[in-house]
């Protein structure tokens, strides 16, 4: 895994997503990798679940915010997902993937049930919703200048995202981060189905080229 | 559905978006290509680390962690 790395203001411009490196959390010297400890909880060993814990959870309690928008319910969620992987490490196969992505899907669907299941589903929408008109970029509105200059992870990502026509990324949030089926999405937005698929194929397509070169690090 | 459509179709699939009828469909198609739409649905999984790394970091309350290894140990002591 490559360290992180600093990019001047000229080289931050210069780089396009077909050419970045990048690292997820930067590991020290010497520490075990996102497998070795996924082992090491498979083995039952509670430092290998702290250890994963300490590299993960502002990642993973991100993306429940994103989804629920509650501190509290956020936090109680993280504890919960981070439980559910020390139960079902053992299903958690190298073959089918990395254990950041078994570990966001489960986070995910966590999360949704989460926001279901309390009922919190029309406040949080009516707040998307506000979102929504006030900033129809909301996936890259948090981005500040500090952040920019900063070549890490996040940014190359988002870089990615952002050449995304707003109607794709919309798709595309409401999709991931809300759960919503493509039957939803078009009843939301008051767009045709056909249009709503559109979008997602076409946005997810560029996403998923856009990072191929990022794909051997994430 | 040819491979191209089950490309499109993948994507989908793994950050949840098919429809209930789509996924039927969907995993007949995966069963007629076999390992090679596996390993298509692996790489897929990288739009699932790439949106939650999209979004910036939050801080956990302190207390969480610790609740978390002592249910932990709770339950390896069961």
């Amino acid at each position: 895994m490559r360290s992180r790395k600093r990019l001047s203001k000229a080289e931050e411009e210069s780089e396009t997503p077909e050419r970045l490196s990048t690292s997820v959390p930067e590991l020290e010297p010497g520490a075990p990798t996102d497998l070795e400890l996924m082992a090491g909880i498979q083995a039952e060993d509670p430092e290998a679940l702290s250890k994963l814990y300490d590299r993960y959870n502002g990642i993973i309690k991100a993306l429940i915010l994103r989804v629920i928008h509650n501190e509290a319910e956020a936090d109680d969620l993280l504890q919960e997902i981070f439980m559910e992987i020390w139960n079902q490490a053992k299903n958690f196969s190298a073959q089918k993937g990395k254990p950041l992505g078994w570990m966001v899907t489960l986070a995910r669907r966590r999360a949704i049930d989460g926001l279901r299941k309390k009922q919190a589903y029309a406040r949080a929408e009516e707040r998307l919703q506000q979102e929504t008109e006030q900033q129809p970029d909301a996936w890259v509105h948090n981005a500040t200048e500090e952040e920019i200059a900063i070549g890490d992870t996040r940014v190359l990502i988002r870089r990615v995202i952002s050449v995304l026509p707003p109607a794709q990324q919309q798709a595309i949030e409401l999709a991931f981060f809300r759960g919503m089926s493509q039957r939803e999405i078009a009843a939301n937005t008051n767009t045709p189905l056909g249009t709503v698929k559109t979008r997602l194929e076409l946005g997810l397509k560029k996403i998923y080229d856009g990072l191929k070169e990022l794909r051997d690090e994430l | 559905m040819n491979f191209e459509q089950f490309q499109n179709q993948a994507r989908l699939f793994v950050i949840g978006a098919l429809d209930e009828e789509e996924v039927s469909e969907f995993e007949k198609a995966r069963r007629k290509f076999g390992q090679k739409a596996e390993d298509f649905i692996t790489k897929c999984y990288s739009l699932s680390e790439a949106f939650a790394l999209s979004l910036k970091p939050a801080k956990a309350s302190d207390q969480i962690k610790a609740r978390l290894m002592e249910m932990v140990r709770d339950r390896k002591k069961a």
